[in-house]
């Protein structure tokens, strides 16, 4: 069974394969420095600073970050590496090896996004890991955990491809990730509650989508988010199947990718 | 040259092309109709182009720059959108996986994945094409024997001699032994030798019974190696023949001259 499915889709299995080899050869830029910059995050505010913040309704200040920064350098592992890894196949042409190979569309997209699940996931894993290490960071909810991570991955992959495609330059595609993703990861409740917040910026901040996303993850991990899990996890759900709506029919059209 | 179907039946196999493609497939390898191309920016790159390149054919696209070659391979090789019009590759809708399966596409830029070495570019391109590991490994091996690049098989594509990429683009068009391959000015910027040595190779694949479609600015290559050519510009098809039928079609000495009294009436 899995070897017939295999068999007939054995250009998206290389495809995703070449994806997480590119990942792995350079393993010091796309998994050891953003491992690092995070695990900083965690030493730096939480061992260091934190001592200054008591606790966050009733959480150690060093927990309460972990979920926040594991989020945040997830996405941001997804995003930048489906959009430079594309961009890149863009710009020097290969990209059309893998258009002219007999691949269906939705193929391609989930051939392509595969790279920046795995770079994620293998950040993830090892935040966590390290975490465990200097925190006693809990995970109490794994199943709303496992959905709020699936729903991430899939959305800033998405992300990632659609700017990837769409980007003309670099920096086109560095843009997002510094003036957007970044701010509003920051905004989104990594280091603070938002019901902490004075009013307006308290209902400012429910207009982020990354809030959400921050408050399902915590929630899976810590049992607690500003807001109701369920709410969290339907604007991500929405968010994500909008975002892969977009990538399918940028691959089924050829729009962008084609001239 | 004969193209005689009994001449054809007795091709050898060769590890280039394994099978006899020209009594495999009954179809043209090439069929265009009415094929246009309007880009984004309103360029009118093909208009109305019909085109019909039998199987085991050695045909040859000439035109200056500009004149629709690349876009045409484009369209053929689902790399662009199609204005309108119908492309079949031996009988496929070239969109089908059938039909991008039986294509070999060597482009004319080196556009070769900066992140693989050679044996793992080869490798995945089988890959894409459906090889299963065990198979694409074999392939790739032959074909870097053929090509003489075993000695760089774990070398990536950027730290490569030009020469060595453009073998190694011409490889990975064969990798998944396609039935037409399609070189869009194959030996655009080779030295002299190498231009050679890649003539030995398409005439080796043409030999075997693959058909071929050749874009090049060189007039030599074209009659040196093309059965068919076709003389293109400004997306419109200006006149097709042998290279002799050519020649006595515009009263020329040569294909030069062919070239220059083709491309000075159409403008």
């Amino acid at each position: 069974m899995t070897g017939r499915l295999l068999a007939r889709h054995r250009g998206l299995a290389w495809l995703g394969g070449r994806e997480v080899l590119r990942v792995l050869k350079l393993w010091s830029q796309t998994i050891l420095a953003p491992v690092v910059a995070s695990f900083l995050f965690i030493l730096v505010f939480g061992l260091s600073l934190g001592g200054r913040i008591k606790s966050i309704d009733g959480v150690p200040y060093e927990v309460f970050i972990v979920p926040g920064l594991i989020t945040m350098a997830m996405v941001q592992a997804a995003y930048q590496n489906n959009s430079s890894s594309l961009f890149q196949a863009r710009f020097d042409r290969y990209i059309h090896d893998i258009l002219a190979a007999p691949m269906k569309g939705w193929e391609v997209n989930l051939g392509l996004s595969l790279g920046g699940v795995v770079r994620a996931l293998l950040i993830g894993l090892s935040l966590l890991g390290l975490s465990l290490a200097v925190t006693d960071v809990p995970v109490r909810h794994p199943l709303e955990l496992v959905v709020a991570v699936t729903f991430a991955l899939v959305l800033f992959s998405s992300l990632g491809i659609v700017v990837g495609i769409y980007a003309q330059t670099w920096d086109q595609a560095g843009f997002v990730n510094n003036i957007v993703i970044l701010p509003l990861s920051f905004l989104g409740g990594v280091f603070y509650a938002i019901g902490r917040l004075p009013s307006p910026w308290k209902e400012v901040s429910h207009a982020n989508p990354i809030f959400y996303l921050i408050n399902a993850v915590r929630f899976g991990f810590l049992g607690r988010s500003d807001v109701p899990v369920w709410l969290c996890l339907a604007v991500t759900g929405v968010l994500a199947t909008l975002m892969v709506a977009w990538t399918s029919w940028l691959f089924a059209t050829g729009r962008r990718l084609k001239a | 040259m004969c193209r005689c179907p009994h001449k054809r039946a007795r091709r050898r196999r060769h590890p280039l092309a394994n099978v006899d493609r020209v009594t495999e497939f009954p179809a043209p390898a090439l069929e265009l109709t009415g094929l246009t191309k309007r880009y984004d920016d309103g360029l009118l790159a093909l208009e109305e182009f019909d085109l019909r390149v039998e199987a085991g054919a050695f045909f040859g696209l000439l035109g200056p720059n500009g004149a629709g070659k690349t876009t045409l391979i484009s369209a053929v090789c689902n790399l662009i959108r199609v204005t309108a019009g119908d492309i079949r590759i031996f009988g496929h809708e070239h969109t089908t996986m059938e039909a991008r399966r039986l294509i070999g596409l060597a482009e004319q830029d080196v556009n070769l994945d900066r992140f693989l070495d050679v044996e793992e570019t080869l490798m995945y391109h089988g890959g894409y094409y459906g090889m299963n590991r065990p198979t694409a490994r074999r392939r790739a091996q032959e074909m870097m024997d053929i090509f003489d690049l075993r000695g760089k098989a774990a070398v990536r594509a950027p730290k490569l001699s030009g020469g060595m990429r453009r073998r190694l683009l011409l490889a990975r068009a064969l990798m998944h032994e396609p039935a037409l391959v399609i070189l869009d000015e194959p030996t655009a910027g080779v030295d002299f030798e190498l231009r050679l040595e890649l003539w030995r190779y398409i005439r080796r694949l043409h030999g075997e019974g693959t058909s071929i479609c050749l874009t090049t600015h060189y007039l030599e290559e074209a009659e040196e190696l093309c059965e068919e050519i076709a003389l293109i510009r400004g997306g419109r098809l200006l006149a097709r023949d042998t290279a002799s039928g050519l020649r006595e079609t515009y009263d020329a000495g040569s294909l030069a001259d062919v070239y220059v009294k083709a491309m000075g009436t159409a403008s």
